[in-house]
């Protein structure tokens, strides 16, 4: 065996000073089986980085397994609901008199979101405790009730939903002008505790005013 | 007032320097340390967790004023010292890398190619798993780039131990390989 092929690698990897490394160039000149041993170890380095290469990849394949995006969609979906629940509740009063343009296009929960830029003065979005103090102040004032529904303001979080009749019974079952009110109560645990239909007669209902 | 103000601004200046070096530093050297961690048999969770605590240290590191010569090898040490420790907590081997199974081959080779490479990687694997520890070791922070000298310090080992240990190490894979 060639004595400089000890030094092979290391001059491959530039780990030679300077001299060492101009001797292993001029043996090189010379000697063929070095330049073949080179050559073997050149290439070697370039599959054992190909490997890596390869393991790092390999890796990241079987890290993603199929079904990751359901898990990725159960994670989301949990997300949300601890959003949910951790949210500061509030309480979504709908207008005593809903547009023509609401009735016509409101199905069930998705109407309240969806209503139009253009109506949405008639809606007010009201926090729990603010509610609380309005009706507080009415029972206060025996001056004629504004609001109809203010003996019924609940302690419990709540949502109220606005949905025409129409959605809900068939043409003709329920006399024009009605509409119902839904509210909707939120359990600790994020669950429907109740629901509460309400028929209100349009015209007859008007929307709490502040003081 | 103006005293206090001067005490402030050095540890926070060295703070931003830090934190500036450090992004850089996570920038070039992620995929690197990953690809070391992974090949050492790490998961790929796992050497990620590893991946990011070093550079929390690194981070720490940096911003009270730490020593920023060879940085790199300073790193690549933090990492394997986990990776140590992880391997001491599960009682687990390194070099379980070796043993995974390759199935990930360039895009774009035929399907003969493709038979051909993979053959190849299964070849090398088990070659792989003929070499010690630190011969493995040595060939895989020499693949990440580092210098001898870095290798030594991330090892704990000589300069000329490290040059030994690749030129045997590369040796074996060659003759194992029939290169």
């Amino acid at each position: 065996m060639c004595e400089f092929s000890e030094k092979l690698i290391a001059w491959l990897d530039r780990e030679l000073l300077a001299e060492e490394a101009s001797e292993v160039e001029r043996h090189l000149e010379d000697c063929s089986e070095c330049r073949s041993g080179v050559d073997a170890y050149k290439r070697v380095s370039g599959e054992f980085d190909a490997y890596c290469d390869a393991a790092i990849e390999s890796s990241a394949r079987r890290r993603a397994p199929r079904w990751t995006p359901v898990a990725a969609a159960a994670c989301a979906v949990a997300a949300l609901l601890a959003l949910f629940l951790a949210m500061p509740r509030t309480r979504v009063e709908s207008p005593a008199v809903p547009p023509p343009q609401i009735e016509a296009a409101a199905s069930t929960a998705v109407a309240a979101a969806a209503v139009p830029a253009s109506v949405s003065p008639a809606i007010q979005r009201v926090h729990r405790r603010q509610a609380t103090t309005l009706a507080s102040v009415r029972n206060a004032n025996p001056a004629p009730v504004q609001n109809q529904n203010a003996y019924l303001q609940p302690d419990e979080p709540m949502i109220r939903i606005a949905i025409p009749a129409d959605e809900m019974f068939p043409p003709g079952a329920v006399p024009e002008g009605i509409h119902f009110v839904a509210d909707l109560t939120i359990a600790a645990d994020g669950s429907a505790e109740r629901l509460l239909l309400r028929p209100r007669l349009a015209g007859f209902e008007r929307r709490a005013t502040l003081p | 007032m103006s005293g206090d103000a001067a005490h402030l601004a050095l540890p926070l200046s060295r703070l931003s320097t830090g934190a500036c070096e450090a992004t850089t530093l996570y920038r070039e050297l992620r995929k690197p340390l990953l690809r070391y961690l992974v090949c050492l048999g790490l998961s790929r969770d796992e050497a990620q967790d590893v991946v990011q605590d070093s550079f929390l240290i690194l981070h720490r590191h940096l911003a009270s004023g730490g020593s920023q010569e060879n940085i790199r090898g300073w790193l690549f040490r933090v990492a394997h010292n986990q990776a140590r420790n992880r391997q001491n907590r599960y009682d687990r081997n390194f070099g379980a890398g070796s043993d995974t199974e390759m199935d990930a081959v360039s895009h774009e080779a035929s399907p003969e190619h493709a038979v051909l490479e993979k053959e190849k990687f299964q070849q090398l694997g088990k070659a792989m798993r003929l070499l010690t520890a630190s011969e493995r070791e040595c060939l895989l922070l020499r693949a990440s780039g580092l210098r001898y000298r870095e290798i030594g310090e991330v090892l704990g080992i000589a300069k000329s131990t490290v040059s030994d240990t690749v030129d045997r190490a590369i040796k074996k894979l060659a003759e194992k390989c029939n290169v």
